[in-house]
């Protein structure tokens, strides 16, 4: 069957099977910037955001997507590329596969809450997982950019 | 996931048509379906009923079943009735995007074993109002295990109480090796273990010794944190050994009753 539904402000239309999870529609439509780590639902690599509230997009049925607005990464692209900008600052750029989903969870952060304490972000921040930094530089770098950002 | 067809009725009494009549299984947060995955003929969407929202009815509060965890956590009606307690029960599960997934809903009729909020329902004396099917007490729902209606369309809780949650986790987002949760609501208390790592029981003895003052004395409350300890039921799994948990319920039954009690 034929669903739409907005994809970073655009209205597109996607071929989809009952079963299909969203991430698996989303990157056979082209929007491969959504990553598929762990498919179980506790990674948040898949992140994205419906109607602005951050998801697990493997554990979604594509077909209740119909209608609404999702943002992956791309749709917040030029808040990303300055939150990266912090990432690398630190040295906790690694292999950068959870980046799409940790970008996403802290614009939801943001949107949610301003000025968070380390233990808020943490918290915030727990369904995001990186096999890579060990956390510590990542953290170094929100924090710094959540106080950039949030002093404009 | 193997869906030949999936439903999505836009009404309650469509819903219970297509699971009482065509055998349509209910998909509410469908998290815990996706990571146990079994073919199914007909999955029914529960996501189009209207049936996400917290309502303050006076004498009772409303939740209705596809209403997410996050919506729980971060509930400014049910911080001022209840406290803390949701969010100290469901703010360590997992993320807060699986927390905007999962639902009351899908957690009471799935009768998890391993559920947070379900132990924190069984304190707070939760009803469950069924879909054209009247009313549960969510302890009898529990231990029946065949009690399977086909629509759970509402959770009631008391207007207002005090209660608290405490788990015990290997993990921040782990499962919780057990998990105790202590209420005191209109003159009485209840306090219930889960993650047993069954589904959450009533400590019965424990409810009694606490008799009906909202602040016991500390004896009274180290009593009552015995007899929980004694009277829980627990087995072992890949998490903790049986004794391991009656060896740390006491702790968590003691430090719910003194949370709420504070």
């Amino acid at each position: 069957m034929t669903i739409a539904f907005r994809v970073n402000g655009v209205e597109e239309r996607f071929d989809c099977s009952p079963g299909d999870m969203l991430s698996d529609l989303l990157r056979s439509a082209g929007h491969v910037e959504v990553k598929k780590g762990c498919g179980t639902g506790n990674c948040g690599a898949c992140t994205v955001l419906l109607d602005g509230k951050p998801i697990l997009s493997c554990s979604f049925l594509a077909l209740r997507a119909e209608g609404r607005e999702v943002t992956t990464v791309r749709g917040i692209e030029e808040e990303a590329a300055v939150y990266a900008a912090f990432v690398t600052a630190e040295g906790a750029d690694q292999c950068g596969f959870c980046g799409p989903g940790l970008a996403l969870a802290v614009h939801a952060l943001r949107s949610e809450k301003r000025h968070p304490s380390e233990e808020e972000i943490r918290s915030y921040l727990a369904g995001n997982l990186c096999r890579c930094s060990g956390y510590a530089g990542q953290l170094r770098a929100i924090a710094k950019y959540l106080e950039a950002a949030d002093a404009e | 996931m193997d869906i030949q067809t999936l439903a999505r009725p836009r009404s309650i009494g469509e819903a219970l048509e297509l699971i009482q009549k065509k055998g349509g299984v209910p998909v509410a947060g469908g998290v815990w379906l996706k990571m146990h995955p079994r073919p199914l003929a007909l999955a029914v969407d529960l996501s189009g009923l209207g049936l996400e929202y917290i309502r303050d009815k006076g004498e009772f509060i409303e939740l209705g079943a596809m209403t997410t965890y996050r919506e729980l956590e971060t509930s400014s009606l049910l911080a001022e009735r209840f406290g803390p307690a949701f969010p100290a029960a469901l703010g360590r599960i997992v993320g807060v995007q699986l927390r905007n997934m999962v639902t009351v809903g899908g957690t009471v009729a799935g009768k998890y074993g391993f559920s947070d909020l379900n132990t924190l329902l069984m304190a707070l004396g939760a009803r469950l109002a069924l879909a054209g099917d009247g009313e549960r007490e969510i302890e009898g729902f529990f231990l029946d295990a065949g009690d399977k209606p086909p629509l759970i369309e509402k959770i009631l809780l008391p207007a207002r109480g005090r209660a608290a949650f405490e788990s015990m986790r290997v993990s921040g987002g782990d499962f919780s090796v057990l998990n105790a949760s202590a209420a005191y609501v209109d003159g009485s208390w209840r306090v219930a273990l889960g993650a047993r790592p069954a589904a959450s029981r009533l400590c019965r003895e424990a409810m009694r010794l606490l008799g009906a003052e909202p602040r016991p004395a500390e004896p009274q409350v180290r009593a009552a944190a015995r007899a929980a300890q004694e009277e829980g039921s627990f087995s072992g799994d890949l998490r903790a050994s049986a004794e391991y948990r009656r060896t740390i319920s006491a702790a968590l039954v003691e430090r719910a009753i003194k949370e709420c009690a504070r």
